[in-house]
């Protein structure tokens, strides 16, 4: 373990943009000056943009792993030849005071890019290519609920470094040989002060096993929590491991020689009327109840039994973003409820 | 006043549930977190759940639109009632006038409207203080009695500041404000006005917009969007209310509002009789363009 | 990079032939490039790219066995369809595939098979068809129940002929509706399937189809007493990505395109209400 000050963390993270892109949360100025700001991982070009002491993002960082937009590929394309190359990401990145919810987002991700083959090659390169730096939450803010989904606010297990805040600064915990290389040049000291513990307190959520669910697929429920739902896409897109996408052609030049063609993949969302709908005009999830209870069962039936993993972190964002109140854990708590009752009403008639 | 309306609309809920002349009723409940969010009361039993206060700014009227067509084919389409302030009644005289909803559907639950607060503030949004009706122009039931408050001057002050940029300005300014947009739709899905079945943004054929989630294809989106709402809009800001990235739509709204006043004398909504200018086509008309 | 390690990159096909097999449905022939391996078996897919406007998934309706190059039948119906037909011979393609599972041909083998196709449905189960006809001893009966809305949408006409001719084998042909040179059978699939009556004994069925003709095929075949383990189909859904990542494609926790589009009903029944 070693101990660091802000104004050294600030010194090495200066050095580190010479030779990498360094990601970190920066306030952003809204609205044209009416004072409203939103905290976003955004890439910085000097540790004075950097915000140190902050609660949550508006977006999760799964946007430099899975870019809201990317090109697969560059085609040209002339009379009867085409050509592909493969736009695969190049840059280093660091990505600085990344929370432990989000750092298990990514580790989700990978189960469902990675290591469920064959692997996403773009994803993949950007984690190769990416350190990650944690920075431990010293409790849980409001809508958070990481400990009830078996993560925990000060959780180092899927960062390269960890870092904690303390008197005087920032203890940091080398995790990974990837992190130990990235720390080179820290001027910090050895100690061996012990890593604090985070407040662990946090809102009593049950989330229900895997295995519950498919007994409550038809219930009444699900049309009743999802009366209220716009059908926009707001929580799939602040949420660390919403991965859903689209794929698509753009014609960017033509002219006597052919034309060129960028093959993008762009987020996508599951609570869009259209998404599933086919060519001829069947849509199998037609209803907002359809794809709401879609959205909740590939988080906590479907994605634990084809990948290994719950989908959901307990980082609260989608609670803080949704415009008309739906509340992961309002669901959660609300469906072990009614699982219990469904339980008790089958012991009575068995 | 506002505990006097909430024991008013949870009477009338739960007689309008009693009765059966309604199968549902739309309005506003309080989250276990405290804050204010739309409900929808099935069983008389649960019309004790309906809240009124300043927070309850959603515009209900955009659930209207999932109800406008039958489930399924054949299938009676239920009348609902709505809890509605003046506002909302002007986004669904927009709907009639546009033949969405059919009027002997919906039991408006009219509000007299004292105005809504800015989130986490007791000071009433800008729109609210500028408000010229705080009784609905329409309803099958009112509730409270008309407030006591005085409508500041509409003076487009905002719209008027950012007039006066250089377009260079205005375009920084927009290219700022448009950036942060993640193509989320939630102004789309909160607004009531934007009820097409294949949103311009969304159709693929032929292509408009295309998936990128990247400026142009916002900005195209946000200044499209403000197009189809011109003369539309009744600037109850569900839109920017429901942005998370805090992108002042109701600006852009407001602007359009602000040419629409003065080329035709209109107010989106405003009475139930006279149709929106730019669904109405007159041989005669000349426009000073 | 090994070029092969990207799963997205779709591989240059040539088309070498295409030709209309019915109203706004054409049948491509595609040879790969450069000798690009593309070991498929019958109920497998591919995505074709028509550069410039996208991709989009398409089962393969030849088999490895009869052409030497890949078949696709495809309905001119939206973007990437649109721009495949207004191709000509010459033309480059992008081929991304073999992707899905198949039809368990070897573990049904000496059984009835009963295979139920409607409109460009059919297209996928034509190298089931030709499968079974190429080996035709070590499967028992084969009765073929083929329909489309309408006489000029029937796919594969020509084939037909042989096809009845085979072996122990019954093709059964119906239109919803007819025109003035029709005088085959008319009325929905599940009529002519009520009517034709095929025995459930040591059967399978094999269907495809428009979801609402799936529905109500499984329900007639229900009624003629066959079992959900006895009856086979191949989904069709929207997707991006066929290797199981975009999400676009699941119902429930099975995605179509990895998981399928091949499924006993059995595997799917508790989805299919939100399915067909």
């Amino acid at each position: 373990m070693k101990l660091t000050s802000r104004e050294q963390l600030a010194a090495w993270l200066d050095a580190l943009m010479e030779r990498a892109t360094v990601i970190a949360p920066r306030q952003v100025e809204c609205g044209g000056g009416s004072g409203t700001h939103l905290l976003l991982y955004q890439p910085v070009a000097s540790s004075a943009e950097v915000v140190f002491d902050f609660q949550r993002t508006a977006m999760s960082p799964k946007g430099y792993f899975l870019p809201s937009t990317e090109v697969l590929f560059e085609i040209e394309k002339r009379s009867n030849e085409v050509t592909l190359d493969e736009a695969l990401p190049q840059d280093e990145q660091v990505l600085f005071a990344i929370r432990p919810c989000d750092a298990r987002g990514l580790r989700v991700l990978d189960a469902l890019l990675v290591e469920h083959e064959p692997a996403d090659a773009y994803y993949a390169q950007r984690r190769r290519n990416t350190t990650l730096v944690g920075l431990a939450c010293p409790h849980l803010w409001p809508e958070c609920f990481c400990t009830a989904i078996g993560g925990a606010p000060d959780d180092s297990a899927d960062v390269d470094i960890m870092l904690y805040e303390v008197d005087g600064g920032y203890l940091v915990s080398e995790i990974t040989e990837k992190g130990t290389a990235l720390l080179a040049g820290l001027n910090a000291e050895e100690t061996d002060q012990p890593a604090p513990v985070s407040d662990r307190s946090g809102p009593s959520v049950p989330v229900l096993a895997p295995e519950a669910w498919p007994a409550l697929f038809n219930e009444l429920y699900w049309a009743r929590l999802s009366d209220r739902c716009l059908s926009c896409h707001a929580c799939t897109y602040v949420c660390p491991t919403c991965r859903c996408f689209d794929v698509r052609d753009y014609t960017r030049a033509a002219g006597p020689n052919g034309i060129h063609i960028e093959r993008l993949r762009s987020w996508d969302s599951c609570m869009a009327a259209a998404y599933r709908r086919i060519a001829g005009g069947h849509n199998p999830r037609p209803s907002k109840m359809h794809r709401l209870r879609n959205r909740y069962y590939c988080k906590f039936n479907y994605c634990p039994q084809d990948f290994g993993a719950v989908a959901c972190v307990g980082c609260g964002r989608c609670i803080a973003v949704c415009p008309v109140g739906i509340d992961i854990t309002e669901m959660l708590g609300e469906v072990a409820a009614l699982a219990a009752t469904l339980e008790e009403r089958g012991k009575g008639k068995g | 006043m506002s505990e006097s309306i909430q024991t008013a609309l949870r009477t009338r809920a739960r007689e309008l549930l009693e009765l059966g002349e309604v199968s549902c009723v739309i309005g506003y409940e309080r989250s276990p977190r405290g804050r204010v969010r739309p409900a929808f009361i099935y069983e008389p039993a649960d019309a004790d759940r309906l809240v009124w206060d300043n927070t309850c700014h959603h515009n209900l009227m955009v659930y209207l639109h999932d109800r406008k067509t039958p489930p399924r084919r054949g299938e009676e389409v239920p009348r609902v009632a709505v809890v509605a302030k003046p506002c909302d009644v002007r986004a669904l005289n927009v709907l009639l006038h546009e033949g969405q909803i059919a009027r002997e559907k919906v039991f408006v639950i009219g509000v007299a409207c004292a105005g809504m607060c800015e989130e986490g503030t007791e000071e009433l949004q800008a729109r609210c203080r500028r408000c010229r009706e705080r009784v609905p122009i329409f309803y099958d039931a009112l509730v409270g009695e008309p407030p006591k408050v005085t409508a500041v001057d509409e003076d487009w002050a905002d719209v008027v500041e950012l007039e006066g940029m250089s377009a260079a300005e205005r375009l920084a300014f927009w290219t700022r404000e448009f950036d942060r947009c993640i193509r989320c739709y939630a102004c789309r899905q909160a607004c009531p006005g934007c009820y097409c079945f294949e949103c311009m943004a969304e159709q693929v054929d032929p292509l408009w917009v295309g998936i990128a989630i990247e400026l142009p294809e916002k900005a195209f989106f946000h200044v499209m969007r403000a197009y189809h709402l011109a003369g539309r809009c009744v600037e109850c800001n569900a839109c920017e209310l429901a942005c998370p990235m805090h992108i002042p739509l109701s600006l852009l709204n407001r602007k359009i509002a602000k040419e629409v006043e003065a080329l035709f004398g209109y107010r989106a909504g405003g009475d139930p009789q006279t149709p929106p200018p730019l669904a109405t086509f007159r041989k005669d008309e000349e426009l000073p363009l | 990079m090994n070029e092969r390690d990207n799963p997205l990159r779709p591989y240059p096909g040539r088309l070498v032939g295409i030709k209309n097999i019915a109203q706004d449905i054409k049948l491509f022939q595609i040879e790969l490039k450069d000798g690009q391996p593309f070991d498929y078996r019958p109920g497998q897919f591919a995505f074709l790219s028509a550069f410039g406007v996208g991709e989009a998934p398409f089962g393969l309706a030849s088999t490895a066995e009869r052409s030497p190059v890949l078949e696709f039948a495809i309905n001119r119906i939206g973007t990437v369809t649109d721009a495949l037909h207004s191709l000509e011979p010459g033309a480059v393609v992008g081929v991304r595939g073999p992707l899905g599972n198949w039809f368990p041909l070897e573990e049904i083998k000496g059984r009835n098979v009963v295979v139920l196709g409607g409109g460009i449905g059919g297209a996928p189960l034509r190298p089931v068809i030709h499968s079974i006809l190429d080996h035709r001893d070590d499967y028992g009966k084969l009765t073929i129940l083929w329909a489309a809305r309408t006489p000029s949408l029937l796919i594969f006409t020509d084939e037909y002929e042989q096809w009845a001719a085979a072996p122990d084998t019954e093709l059964h042909v119906t239109v919803d509706e007819g025109d003035e040179r029709w005088s085959g059978h008319v009325g929905l699939i599940t009529q002519l399937l009520e009517r034709v009556a095929p025995s459930p004994e040591n059967a399978v069925a094999i269907i495809c189809g428009p979801p609402i003709m799936i529905k109500f095929t499984l329900l007639t075949l229900e009624k003629l007493k066959f079992q959900p383990q006895q009856m086979l189909m191949t989904l069709e859904a929207k997707m991006k990505c066929g290797i199981g990542k975009c999400g676009r494609c699941n119902m429930g926790e099975k995605f179509v395109c990895v998981h399928g589009p091949v499924f006993w009903y059995t595997e799917v029944a508790r989805f299919l209400e939100s399915f067909v």
